[in-house]
């Protein structure tokens, strides 16, 4: 269904949402995301007009509790499965370039 | 003594009090069998030798798992023990902390002596899309044993431990459990906390155990179970207790859906519930056919939908920062899932899928509260086919929610179910059959299942390995 053609643009523009690098022998999952686009359609034929959405079903509403403090994880803990850190901080890449 | 992996939990906890063996004898007795068949079957993704044979030297066996071997799916975290969800991007992780179901269990006494299995990040029904190669089928090495808990059903056929636990999101403890021949109990959503088990799909993740009969998987129900304050959708409730087991099913009303059949349905399997319900019969049960439920096809594009959003949501928080790696290392798989979500949840895009697909949730729930007017309890088939063959999921980007058809409507209600043998096809492959009840009415499916095991032998038939 041509409705349900995802286009490059498109599928490029998720990719870049999803923070994925899409390569170029997996370029197929473009196909595969039209083809799952057009599977959903059946849902087109049940009316919801005026039915509300379910977003979690044993009907719970906000759970709150004291915000008490409790013992976690240690510094060293919390460091110790990252691949990179420095002066017990996580290391990231920078995000803001101070140049512009 | 020989063969103690063989045993049920009732029976090693029996042998273990009447000290007939030790549970030194007991762990290595499982450890044996994982060294003879995990070469070929490759349930497990990491074994704990060492370990486990030093904690049962000084288990307490009065505790209600105490000395028992424990499998556990590999997207629970498990402290300082390699933590994978079977996917490279985590082969690094060693895990900071114990799931709750994972401090309960330990609590209890279970001896956790490996890692099972799964499809990477539990996206699949066929665990062949693991980063660890394929787990395969004990009763034919040709065929798949489903998932994503394959590894937790195989060990289990395979009796490579006593006890396993797996998790469900739609179909991931009873399809491997049917295509295993296995006892696969998924519970009411939110009955066993979902805290330390790596996110799939948040609002409909479910753990549960998986065991070799309906009354052990009940056991490790009631110790898995109980309100967790670190997860805010548990339910508020103690622990769940087994009921009183039925002297017979009188008075009871079970619903067979008409759209649980299909012309996709294997015949044997059709058969199979067919005399299924006729020893449902005998026991005292009423078999009332039901014609008008929602087809299954609507759960399943309402699931894919739904899935893939939450998947999008919840795999964003790996970004090879705090643990693992970056996000090159997610497999083809993963990466289908993240970019179907993250398109479904995008601007302009939003109103069509993901609002639809909710609002058709609740059409599935009606659906189901409008059949439990009529029925205490629903049975159908777990999957329409026993256990297909390695590879028939390769290149198909739907056919987890084909096999999972029939287990997707009421895992998005939320209701408990679980699936017990309940016949071989010609080839010798299980055939599983699912009981369904309202949320919370576990009860109703333990008594039932617990009845229909007591009434056959499918249950104690094992795969020559």
């Amino acid at each position: 269904m041509s409705d349900n053609l995802i286009t490059d643009a498109v599928f490029q523009h998720t990719a870049r949402l999803s923070r994925l690098e899409i390569k170029s022998e997996e370029s197929y999952i473009k196909d595969q995301l039209s083809q799952a686009a057009e599977y959903v359609e059946v849902l087109k034929e049940l009316n919801t007009d005026n039915v509300l959405p379910t977003y979690q079903v044993n009907h719970k509403s906000n759970v709150l509790r004291e915000d008490n403090i409790e013992s976690s994880f240690s510094q060293e803990l919390a460091l110790s499965q990252a691949e990179k850190t420095e002066n017990n901080y996580f290391k990231t890449t920078a995000t803001i370039n101070k140049n512009k | 003594m020989t063969d103690l992996n063989k045993l049920t939990l009732k029976e090693a906890r029996e042998g273990l009090k009447t000290k007939k063996f030790t549970p030194v004898d007991l762990v290595q007795s499982c450890l044996d069998r994982i060294k003879l068949l995990d070469v070929k079957l490759n349930s497990f993704v990491t074994v704990i030798s060492e370990e486990a044979l030093k904690q049962a030297k000084t288990v307490d066996i009065n505790l209600p798992l105490g000395g028992i071997p424990l499998a556990v799916k590999d997207n629970y975290l498990t402290k300082d023990i390699l933590t994978t969800a079977s996917s490279k991007l985590l082969d690094n992780y060693i895990a900071q902390y114990d799931a709750t179901t994972i401090k309960k269990l330990k609590n209890a006494g279970a001896i956790i002596i490996g890692k099972t299995n799964l499809d990477a990040w539990a996206h699949g029904s066929s665990t062949e899309t693991s980063d660890y190669g394929p787990t395969l089928n004990p009763w034919n090495l040709n065929h798949l044993p489903g998932g994503s808990s394959g590894g937790s059903a195989a060990a289990i056929a395979a009796d490579e431990t006593i006890i396993s636990v797996g998790s469900e999101t739609a179909g991931s403890i009873r399809q491997p459990a049917a295509w295993c021949g296995v006892v696969g109990f998924k519970p009411t959503y939110g009955r066993v906390s979902r805290y330390g088990i790596i996110a799939m799909k948040s609002s409909t993740d479910s753990p549960g155990p998986i065991c070799k009969t309906v009354d052990d998987a009940a056991t490790l129900l009631e110790i898995m179970s109980g309100h967790d304050p670190r997860d805010a959708t548990s339910i508020n409730e103690d622990t769940w207790k087994k009921p009183e087991i039925r002297q017979n099913l009188n008075g009871l009303k079970i619903g067979l859906p008409l759209s649980y059949f299909s012309p996709q349905t294997q015949p044997e399997v059709k058969e199979a519930i067919l005399k299924a319900v006729d020893i449902l019969k005998k026991l005292g049960a009423q078999i009332l056919e039901l014609p008008d439920v929602l087809d299954p096809k609507y759960s399943i594009a309402v699931y894919t939908i739904l899935q893939r959003s939450e998947v999008s949501s919840n795999l964003a928080r790996f970004d090879g920062i705090r643990y693992g790696h970056d996000r090159s290392y997610f497999g083809t798989e993963a990466k289908r899932r993240i970019m179907l979500g993250t398109y479904s949840l995008s601007a302009g895009y939003y109103d069509a899928y993901y609002l639809k697909a909710q609002k058709v949730r609740t059409l599935i729930c009606q659906d189901f509260d409008k059949q439990f007017q009529k029925v205490d309890a629903i049975i159908g088939p777990v999957s329409p086919t026993t256990a297909l063959k390695v590879g028939a999921s390769e290149g198909q980007a739907m056919f987890g929610e084909l096999q999972d058809m029939l287990v997707e409507p009421s895992s998005i209600a939320g209701l408990p179910g679980i699936s017990i043998p309940c016949a071989f096809d010609k080839t010798g492959l299980p055939i599983g059959l699912q009981i369904m009840a309202p949320q919370k009415r576990e009860d109703l499916v333990y008594q039932i299942a617990k009845l229909f095991e007591d009434n056959t032998d499918y249950h104690l038939q094992r795969p020559n390995l």
